[in-house]
């Protein structure tokens, strides 16, 4: 992924079309998991491709993976469309409420879904109300208010319980 | 905060539109803090690759291919190309070609702009441009029409530097163009941030941005073009 962002940057297409081979199908995987609908998922993957031809050369190897650079930007176009007032404004509420069940499930089933790695270890440590804040919104995409409805809970301790989780995750994880 | 919950904070997309703005800003000014949000990226990638692949669109590269040309990136090893032309797509840059030369024709023997920034929209539709002159001087122009509620004022900010945080250049009465008069300031860099937030009649109470973002950019600096 590294030589086909680079390639990218040389203005060389070849290195977008390397970036669709090695990962568009885990981009709209990804995308249609945070936004459940297909429609808004090829919009976000198509957006995302388009950034990361524009921005590719601002990529340094030495701050972080290619694929984590990569997954960031689809990540933010996917936030953009769910944060957008009216982007979802033309769907009635038996859609909206698709994508918000969807959406939910499928935060807190990537947990299952993980490889037996640390990373999972030390999820699986966490008590299971942090673990689901977290899962919400780095997998479905949720802000702290909406974790925070969702769990009936005030946001202070949604936001406290979120950083206590972080914080117990990254000490774990290092 | 520490340097690592702020880095997750804005990869998990937690912070308010404006704290995100000056964060993605900084990445690109301030190399330990992009390291801190890599390394940030790279402990939650695993959830990522969870996701179950679904097949892209079969005309995806049919979709994406007119604006790969429109918006060619700087090679990385030629000398540093005017920014504003690699950034952005052609309509884009023909607006501010438009606009400035309207500028230009209405009222010559006026000062260049040390930098320009087209303001975009979340969907990356342009919105407005600002020249900042330096030296106390800014102009905003609006490039599309946008919706102000009743009760609501826009106001124009710029980040000089994250440490010194968003600076305001002036609150604006209407969506069309009109002068600013910002506080002093450091002479406006090649890729400060520019936006513009929606805040309470007689601008944000804070001094601070604290409303929705309707546009922002990054600015051109224009010796170099």
């Amino acid at each position: 992924m590294t030589s086909a962002i680079a390639a990218c940057a040389r203005g060389e297409q070849t290195g977008l079309h390397r970036v669709i081979e090695l990962e568009g199908g885990r981009l709209m995987g990804i995308a249609k998991r945070m936004l459940q609908r297909r429609d808004l998922a090829e919009e976000a993957v198509q957006d995302a491709l388009v950034q990361i031809w524009r921005k590719a050369s601002q990529f340094r190897a030495g701050e972080g993976s290619a694929r984590g650079w990569v997954f960031a930007i689809l990540r933010n176009r996917c936030l953009n469309i769910l944060r957008d007032g009216g982007r979802l404004s033309t769907l009635d509420d038996a859609a909206l409420l698709a994508i918000q069940d969807g959406r939910q499930a499928a935060a807190l089933e990537s947990f299952d879904a993980l490889d037996e790695m640390a990373l999972k270890d030390c999820l699986a440590e966490l008590e299971p109300a942090p673990r689901r804040a977290i899962l919400l919104a780095y997998v479905g995409g949720y802000s702290h208010g909406e974790i925070a409805a969702l769990q009936s809970i005030p946001l202070g301790t949604c936001k406290s319980w979120i950083k206590r989780g972080l914080d117990a995750l990254r000490r774990c994880l290092s | 905060m520490s340097r690592e919950q702020e880095a997750e904070a804005f990869v998990l997309g937690l912070m308010d539109d404006t704290e995100a703005s000056r964060a993605e800003a900084a990445l690109a000014t301030d190399p330990e803090w992009a390291r801190a949000v890599g390394q940030a990226r790279d402990r939650f990638l695993p959830l990522d690759m969870t996701a179950v692949p679904a097949p892209v669109p079969a005309d995806l590269w049919e979709r994406i291919a007119p604006e790969l040309q429109m918006a060619k990136p700087k090679a990385a090893n030629l000398p540093s190309a005017p920014r504003l032309r690699r950034l952005l797509p052609a309509s884009i840059a023909a607006a501010i070609a438009l606009a400035v030369g309207i500028g230009i024709g209405s009222q010559t023997l006026r000062p260049e702009p040390v930098v320009i920034a087209v303001l975009m929209d979340d969907s990356g539709a342009a919105r407005a441009v600002v020249e900042d002159y330096g030296s106390e001087s800014a102009r905003v122009r609006f490039v599309s029409d946008v919706a102000v509620p009743d009760g609501q004022q826009m106001q124009v900010w710029t980040l000089p530097s994250p440490e010194r945080g968003p600076v305001s250049l002036g609150l604006l009465k209407e969506d069309r163009a009109e002068h600013l008069s910002p506080p002093e300031l450091p002479t406006p860099a090649d890729g400060q941030l520019y936006e513009i937030t929606l805040e309470p009649l007689g601008g944000s109470p804070t001094g601070r941005p604290t409303g929705p973002i309707l546009a922002k950019g990054f600015a051109a600096r224009q010796n170099d073009i």
